[in-house]
């Protein structure tokens, strides 16, 4: 039998004004209609905005089952962190309703309700207290957060004197400790060191684990992974997508790269005296034209025009991860070409795409063999290609290489054991 | 390794659901309690560690620590003794000495004026805090509130010991003191309360207040009774019965108390209840602004 969701957000909608002075007027009079119950609803009269208002939020929903987990992902202002004040009970929605089941705890901004004054073990008590945590209550805890912290000796020393990272570290290890059945997290994780981020990690699996739930927002790609199943990607405050983490990670980065391409498009095209060599496009598919699969044999093809004909020529593809972040791997042809004035076409063979299935960004560059200068790049300074590599087919052993979110694979000849 | 008990998909549901939406909160009246219920049982908690917090900062960032809480109401004490002396001020009550009658008023007046600033004063300074974490705002103001009833304390300690100094009988009338006194915070975190929704989004109400004060002060029966030709404002002013009434109590030991009293006690106690319940309303949408 399915149980009640924890969480039910139903067509929710905040609205924020651009202009301070009317945004303050806004308030009185939202507070003057909440004063007369009997008046017009909310819901009917919300839809519309006022002078110099627009939706920071709309028409979202979704729901959050026990134990599940559900990243949020979107850019700075697509209304992430006004989503989940609104979940937080902070703020109140315009249009909509939110339903939740049991407690919510929430670890946003660590730094407020710290006094820098006070001690670390200090504000341990403060800090739960503002959480709703008796001094009965948190007594026995002390120790237990006091080692979670990991900060020693300077837990007796005053907040003042700490780093951004050790104030994380502290705020968090009071929060864990709260046992909420609604973690809300809100990119808490960013200014700790790996230690630490480590820590948050193994700390938010085992919660969930244990049936917790947890909204996370965060821009870190591999705490998104490593802790949520599902992803929402926000943009405008609108849900633009929903589903796993990793689709929606892929469908962000999608949406980035679009919105780049659109911008530098027209000036890498150009082809001039201080442009004698412009890359048009670079491909990896089948010999037959068709989607590239994991595991399968494809061609890398790249076109050029060239102003002159140009001898001793090498070119080069690099395959870098879907957020730009990391190169995966590279090939570099040193066997010189000639490239004729006019089109070129350069192609080469991966009889076995190591990749995973997935989103990728393809790099190329084309250079002159002897002195090694670079005649043309693609995905540096413009818009990256980018690679959809599909599921050849479904396989527990390819879920398990997922689940660990491997991004190559290796050909291995297994030896027996000598 | 934390301790946390073990969930599991088919545990119920602990508490009651939670619901936001767009509705007034009074068309739920039964839900609006609850959530007040709910918060009022950790406002004690949160308030009592914030007032412990206070106190310990106040004492860590000053050399003199608590001697700052007793030096202003001595030196105003000794300042209006001196003016007594210099008999500006006439047609106070001759029974009693003018310094005594100048600090009972002036300590209450002291008790109604810091009630009445501590709701803005406290949740402007916990802005960064309430609008990030949730918490319950009264929390800050019962913090406040126990500043306030601290400083209370320390100036009738003062006040007890000029009393013996000028051997003023004492009255059985003195155990209503604290009530009178008690009222007195009332009405001032009533009116605090109601600046607060305004206050927190104009900071017209912050500069406006000590302006009002300090009026307010003049046409009170705080440091001299004032003459006969502003007597109609006296007889609207809602402080006066209030402390009239408290300073008899204290100095005097009439019982009666001075009229209005009773309308004014009234009145201060549904204005801290209706401006708090107002305040309740106004939250998230002072938070979304701050």
């Amino acid at each position: 039998m399915q149980t009640a969701p924890i969480l039910s957000v139903d067509q929710l909608a905040k609205k924020f004004s651009t202009s301070f002075r009317r945004s303050l007027w806004y308030g009185v009079k939202d507070i003057a209609r909440d004063l007369n119950p009997s008046g017009l609803r909310h819901s009917q009269t919300g839809n519309d905005l006022r002078k110099t208002e627009f939706w920071g939020l709309q028409d979202v929903s979704f729901s959050l089952n026990r134990g599940e987990s559900l990243a949020i992902i979107g850019d700075n202002g697509a209304g992430k962190s006004t989503l989940l004040k609104v979940l937080n009970g902070l703020i109140k929605p315009d249009v909509g309703q939110v339903r939740i089941q049991g407690r919510v705890g929430a670890l946003i901004e660590l730094g407020v309700g710290l006094d820098p004054v006070l001690s670390g073990r200090e504000n341990i008590f403060v800090r739960a207290a503002l959480l709703g945590m008796s001094r009965r209550q948190v007594a026995p805890l002390v120790d237990q957060i006091i080692d979670f912290t990991g900060l020693g000796e300077a837990i007796h020393m005053p907040v003042q004197f700490y780093s951004s990272g050790m104030t994380a570290r502290l705020a968090y290890a009071v929060a864990a400790h709260l046992n909420p059945d609604l973690l809300l997290v809100d990119e808490v994780m960013a200014v700790g060191d790996l230690d630490f981020q480590r820590k948050c990690i193994r700390h938010m699996q085992q919660y969930l684990a244990e049936g917790g739930s947890i909204i996370l927002v965060s821009h870190v790609p591999y705490h998104i992974q490593a802790v949520c199943g599902r992803g929402l990607l926000l943009e405008k405050g609108r849900v633009l997508f929903a589903g796993t983490a990793t689709e929606t990670l892929d469908r962000y980065f999608t949406r980035q790269h679009e919105s780049v391409t659109s911008l530098v498009e027209r000036s890498s095209t150009r082809l001039g005296p201080d442009r004698p060599v412009v890359i048009g496009s670079l491909t990896v598919k089948t010999a037959q034209g068709t989607a590239a699969k994991s595991g399968g044999d494809v061609c890398v093809t790249l076109t050029c025009e060239s102003l002159t004909s140009v001898d001793n020529v090498g070119w080069s593809f690099f395959i870098w991860t879907n957020d730009g972040a990391t190169c995966i791997t590279s090939a570099i042809n040193e066997v010189p070409l000639t490239l004729k004035a006019g089109r070129n076409e350069l192609v080469c063979r991966l009889p076995r795409l190591p990749l995973m299935a997935g989103g990728y960004q393809l790099k190329a560059a084309v250079f002159e063999i002897g002195s090694m200068q670079v005649l043309a790049h693609l995905g540096w300074e413009d818009a990256p290609e980018r690679l959809l590599v599909e599921e050849d087919q479904v396989s527990t052993m390819k879920n398990m290489q997922a689940t660990v979110q491997q991004l190559i694979t290796l050909d291995v000849e297994w030896t027996f054991a000598r | 390794m934390i301790r946390r008990k073990q969930r599991n998909n088919e545990q119920p549901t602990t508490g009651p659901e939670i619901i936001y939406s767009a509705n007034s909160p009074l068309q739920t009246p039964g839900r609006f309690l609850r959530d007040i219920r709910d918060d009022g049982r950790v406002v004690y908690h949160v308030g009592r560690q914030l007032f412990i917090r206070q106190l310990t900062v106040q004492m860590r960032q000053n050399l003199l620590g608590y001697v700052w809480m007793l030096l202003p109401p001595v030196v105003t004490g000794l300042v209006w003794i001196y003016l007594g002396k210099t008999r500006i001020f006439g047609g106070v009550n001759p029974a009693i000495p003018y310094p005594v009658y100048v600090l009972t008023g002036l300590f209450f007046w002291q008790s109604f004026v810091e009630a009445l600033s501590c709701p803005l004063q406290q949740l402007q300074q916990a802005r960064p805090t309430i609008a990030k974490v949730r918490v319950p705002h009264e929390a800050f103001v019962v913090a406040g509130l126990g500043t306030v009833v601290f400083n209370t304390l320390i100036r009738l300690l003062l006040l007890g010991m000029v009393l013996a100094f000028f051997q003023i009988p004492l009255h059985l009338t003195l155990m209503l003191v604290p009530l009178g006194i008690g009222l007195l915070i009332v009405f001032g975190l009533g009116l605090g309360y109601l600046l607060a929704p305004a206050g927190l989004l104009y900071a017209d109400i912050a500069s406006a207040l000590p302006v009002v004060l300090n009026l307010w002060f003049l046409i009170t029966p705080v440091v001299y009774e004032p003459p006969a030709s502003v007597a109609w404002l006296i007889a609207w002013n809602p402080v006066t019965p209030l402390l009239t009434t408290t300073r008899n109590w204290l100095l005097t030991g009439t019982l009666v108390p001075t009229p209005g009293f009773i309308v004014v006690t009234a009145g201060a106690c549904l204005l801290l209840l209706l401006s708090w319940l107002l305040y309740r309303l106004a939250r998230p949408h002072l938070i979304v602004r701050l």
